[in-house]
């Protein structure tokens, strides 16, 4: 038992400087995913169909493809095409890129929960279809939405550990526990402490969601 | 984009071995995916139904259980799981193996693999099944105990034939999740499509372990991604189709389980 506080207390710094790095990578790649599943979700209720045709191919090809072959992709493949890409950037970029196809459907089923009655409405009162999107179903589908939104936030944060391992991209929870592991071989004691900061993050945005949820939820 | 679709960076895929090693590699991971999907799905059922056990600590414990292996990543898992196996399990389990199994079953990581696999999405299917459970009417169940039926009786006739096609889609999606994930077992030193997609990159082009041909990184792995989508996309296409069908055929819309995150992703 003592030697799982030693080594907590002796490899705290590395310890707490992976659990910041897996959010930062979390937070970056939240914001991709969010404003790109916007952008896609927006495509997907276009009335114009190669419009649509552009949302559903996005949608269909980073939800089916690996998070792992993506980031060979971004990282090593780009890399060897001659682009300049930061590891930081081909990692959050892929998990934001991946996330926002899953961002994309889950505003596409709030933007239905709002009804094509309001939509109709909107459009009779004369507002343009994008400003009908901004204005009238955009607020409603959003609250709708944060459900879902959270829960890949949790996804996120599971995903986010592949980054730093596979392609040592990013110096993450879980790359920092397998350096130290390397270095004392006290494999449960280490990987419990990398256990113990991940299910913080997990849990507690679970709880975070359901605080939310209950706040802003609307009842239909 | 011209680096893109430059006919000579494609000349690769129908050089020597390539493709056919490419898709060698692919099998293995249906082939882990396959079992992994069989065991889930049984370990899954299992733990839904001590979830909605009539005993407290049954339900606790199981509770307990199934937070703590879905709330942690899978590579963590699988990680974990082959770090602290020690080799002499390892090559006792190497002598074990008999040579008829498919190719999968060879390499010693294997079992941490299946066993990560299957803890983690057993855990996830699990909750989407207690939620399908949850989800009917309290009346059926009531119902079913007021025409004498006993608790398994019950469960088994009236319950989970209900409660299991409304999680039909979303535990299809979580299915197709475990198959994207299966790539995962390259990082603990399993031979499968990724691995073989880094030896075509970094073979392809030498003179004497190659076919000469250069195979550039992006293209490879473009190749082996579409792979996965075929195979993914075919998955959600054939959980429609069932849905329609079923639809048409008992005339009643069957309700999905929502609410639950893998009904639209965890990975």
């Amino acid at each position: 038992m003592s030697g799982l506080w030693e080594v907590l207390v002796r490899h705290f710094p590395q310890f707490l400087s992976g659990f910041v790095v897996t959010i930062q990578l979390v937070a970056a790649a939240f914001v991709v995913a969010v404003v790109l599943g916007v952008v896609v979700a927006g495509l997907r209720v276009q009335p114009l169909a190669p419009l649509r045709l552009a949302g559903t191919i996005y949608v269909e090809f980073f939800r089916n493809i690996p998070l792992l072959v993506l980031l060979f992709i971004a990282f090593a493949g780009l890399r060897r095409a001659g682009l300049d890409i930061s590891r930081f950037a081909a990692g959050a970029g892929s998990l934001g890129l991946y996330t926002a196809a899953y961002v994309a459907e889950a505003i596409r089923s709030g933007v239905f929960a709002v009804g094509q009655g309001q939509i109709d409405a909107a459009l009779s009162l004369g507002f343009t279809y994008p400003r009908t999107l901004r204005m009238i179903v955009l607020p409603q589908a959003i609250r709708t939405v944060i459900p879902p939104l959270g829960n890949l936030m949790i996804a996120m944060i599971k995903n986010s550990a592949i980054i730093g391992v596979a392609l040592a991209l990013a110096d993450d929870l879980l790359k920092e526990a397998r350096v130290i592991n390397s270095r004392t071989f006290q494999t449960n004691e280490v990987f419990f402490w990398a256990a113990v900061g991940y299910l913080i993050l997990t849990v507690g945005t679970t709880f975070v969601v359901r605080y939310l949820e209950r706040r802003l939820v609307i009842r239909r | 984009m011209s680096y893109l679709v430059d006919p000579a960076n494609w000349e690769w895929l129908f050089a020597g071995n390539n493709l056919r090693f490419l898709l060698q590699g692919f099998a293995i991971n249906l082939q882990i995916a396959i079992l992994a999907m069989v065991l889930s799905l049984v370990a899954g059922l299992g733990l839904a139904l001590l979830r909605v056990s009539r005993w407290a600590w049954v339900k606790a414990v199981t509770g307990t259980w199934i937070d703590v292996w879905r709330n942690l990543p899978l590579i963590f898992i699988m990680l974990y799981l082959s770090l602290s196996i020690p080799e002499s399990w390892r090559t006792a389990y190497q002598d074990l193996i008999p040579a008829w199994l498919p190719d999968a079953f060879d390499s010693p990581f294997f079992p941490a693999a299946v066993a990560a696999l299957t803890l983690y999405n057993s855990a996830v299917i699990a909750e989407i099944m207690r939620a399908g459970i949850q989800s009917l009417e309290k009346g059926q169940g009531e119902a079913a105990a007021a025409l004498g039926l006993s608790y398994w009786k019950s469960m088994r006739l009236v319950i989970l034939p209900q409660g299991l096609r409304r999680m039909v889609p979303a535990t299809v999606s979580q299915l197709i999740t475990l198959n994207k994930d299966t790539t995962l077992v390259s990082i603990i030193a399993i031979q499968e499509a990724l691995r073989h997609s880094r030896i075509i990159t970094n073979t392809s082009g030498s003179p004497f372990t190659g076919v000469g041909v250069d195979a550039p990184l992006l293209h490879v792995f473009l190749v082996t991604g579409l792979l996965f989508v075929a195979v993914n996309f075919a998955l959600s296409r054939l959980s429609r189709r069932l849905e329609v069908r079923e639809r048409e055929r008992s005339g009643i819309a069957v309700e999905r389980v929502t609410g639950i995150e893998d009904q639209l992703e965890t990975a």
